[in-house]
């Protein structure tokens, strides 16, 4: 193992290594608000999609307000003695008026409004209801019934938080790709820079790995403090967007409180950004010094 | 070392050739041996190939053709990997003095013994020891845009004899210096020699070469010219460790 020894001059103003921290800094609060937007919309497209398992919901139309609630009441009962049904509940008035509220807006719901009866059915969790055959099962009470599991639209976000999920992970590749070349083009200005000492050095003795060694070890520091500083960056943007999420969609969707667990991987990312920019920095001085005699 | 090397020759060059980026040969078909402890001077007009020479010499070049051994090795062939622990063998002073510039003098005087793992306070007292020989103990922590072309130099000289080196190369060693500090770093040159050390001096300076009257390699166009010396090595010092002129 070569012995290690700092040998580069302090950084000076005028070389481009100088500016590798904010580069990298740059890179780490991308990818991380990327990593951070994929995870925090795959955990809560999960939580939210689970709400949703197992949950059926009935719907029932008509233009005679009492007409549909009794024919509500027979439906409750038919889906009450159905096995594998766990629990049916008619949503009350106010509850409907709740869930119309954000698109309608407060004090909007008047009686005349041709508002449906709604049942909330829950299934069993080892049970498997046949959708089509309980439909028909309950139409015998109602022309005008509908049952939705949410499947179908479902299926639709999935394919969305899916296309979502891996165009940010293409990007996180970018962005690391970038970054690799950035570090490529920073260890090569350096050399160059530094060419008549690394000459010296070389024609010295030096091992080509303790030239590398003062290479990684410096430019280690720089994806660490680039790093650390894209990642205060990062947490502060979200917190930032968390926060204004919430304000908007008051009401509409239920915001979760900051997801602290989620987002502690984020905290490795100055770590891996180091460590990645150290072993580029080191793989291509070697490169570039196997050139030499 | 040099006892492990008797009856062997350290360096020998058989029909070497160079040249630069398949240009034609700077070095033609050079052949020559060196013994353990032996002094010369590579002489020769500009653009005859000495610095060319002294590049294969300090293994900063591979020959186009030819074989050079070196402590028994073939370096012309030699991997990369085995060539730095050679070159910690070689002590090389140059003629544009290569100092680092964010270095002092002892720091660059130090650079051949941290590159070889020394340790802190040992360095520091060997190095700061030899900058006082080479008068420079005022200047030792002066920075090389702080020194003149002669202190410049004898830092250079200072760097190359620090590790005490098998084979010492110096290119036009006493160029810049007045003739009373030429006078004392040939000393030390002869004197190293007398300790076993191998030297090869590249100068202009016939009078250096007639004072000294070591044996010269000579080199007319890329070919070489053995010149016998006019005295044996033992005779350059006379009892009281000056020059016999």
């Amino acid at each position: 193992m070569s012995p290690s020894f700092d040998f580069l001059p302090s950084v000076k103003n005028r070389e481009a290594t100088k500016l590798l921290p904010w580069a990298m800094a740059i890179m780490v609060y991308l990818s991380a608000l990327f990593a951070a937007g994929s995870l925090l919309l795959h955990s809560g497209f999960d939580e939210w999609a689970s709400s949703l398992q197992g949950r059926v919901t009935v719907q029932i139309t008509g233009e005679e307000k009492s007409a549909i609630m009794s024919e509500a009441l027979e439906i409750q009962d038919e889906l009450r003695g159905t096995p594998g049904i766990k629990s049916v509940r008619i949503l009350s008035d106010e509850e409907i008026s709740a869930l119309l509220e954000p698109w309608l807006g407060s004090g909007n719901i008047t009686d005349n409004l041709p508002v449906p009866v709604m049942i909330d059915l829950e299934t069993s969790d080892d049970a498997y209801v046949n959708l089509d055959a309980l439909e028909s099962q309950v139409r015998q009470y109602s022309e005008n019934v509908y049952l939705d599991d949410h499947a179908r639209w479902l299926s639709h976000f999935y394919n969305l938080a899916n296309t979502i999920e891996y165009t940010a992970f293409s990007i996180l590749i970018m962005i690391l790709a970038a970054s690799i070349c950035i570090v490529i083009f920073g260890t090569k200005s350096s050399m160059a820079e530094h060419k008549k000492t690394i000459e010296i050095m070389h024609l010295m003795g030096a091992q080509d790995h303790m030239i590398a060694k003062a290479y990684q070890n410096r430019f280690m520091i720089y994806g660490i403090k680039g790093g650390l500083g894209g990642l205060v960056l990062t947490l502060l943007t979200i917190y930032i967007l968390f926060i204004l999420i919430q304000n908007i969609s008051e009401g509409l969707v239920e915001i979760p409180s900051f997801p602290f667990l989620t987002l502690s991987s984020l905290l490795l990312f100055p770590f891996f950004f180091a460590f990645l920019t150290m072993l580029t920095a080191r793989v291509t001085v070697l490169r570039e010094l196997g050139r030499m005699v | 070392m040099i006892k492990s090397l008797k009856g062997l020759s350290l360096l020998e060059f058989k029909n070497v050739s160079m040249g630069y980026n398949k240009g034609h040969d700077v070095l033609k078909d050079v052949s020559f041996k060196l013994e353990p402890g032996s002094m010369h001077f590579l002489t020769g007009p500009s653009g005859a190939g000495k610095t060319s020479l002294l590049k294969l010499l300090y293994l900063a070049h591979r020959p186009g053709r030819g074989e050079i051994i070196m402590f028994g090795r073939d370096v012309a062939k030699s991997p990369r990997e085995e060539l730095p622990k050679l070159r910690r063998r070689i002590g090389v002073v140059f003629q544009d003095f290569r100092l680092l510039d964010h270095m002092s003098a002892v720091e660059n005087v130090a650079l051949p013994l941290r590159i070889a793992g020394g340790s802190g306070a040992q360095i520091n007292e060997h190095v700061e020891e030899l900058l006082s020989w080479v008068g420079l103990k005022q200047r030792m922590q002066a920075f090389p845009s702080e020194l003149s072309g002669g202190e410049k130099q004898r830092v250079a000289i200072a760097r190359a004899v620090i590790r005490r080196p098998d084979i010492l190369l110096a290119d036009e060693p006493t160029g810049n210096v007045d003739p009373e500090m030429a006078e004392r770093l040939m000393y030390l040159f002869v004197e190293l020699n007398k300790l076993g050390t191998t030297i090869v001096i590249a100068t202009h300076d016939n009078g250096l070469v007639s004072k000294i009257g070591a044996p010269r390699l000579h080199l007319e166009t890329g070919k070489l010219l053995y010149l016998e010396g006019t005295r044996p090595p033992s005779e350059f010092l006379n009892q009281d460790g000056e020059f016999k002129i």
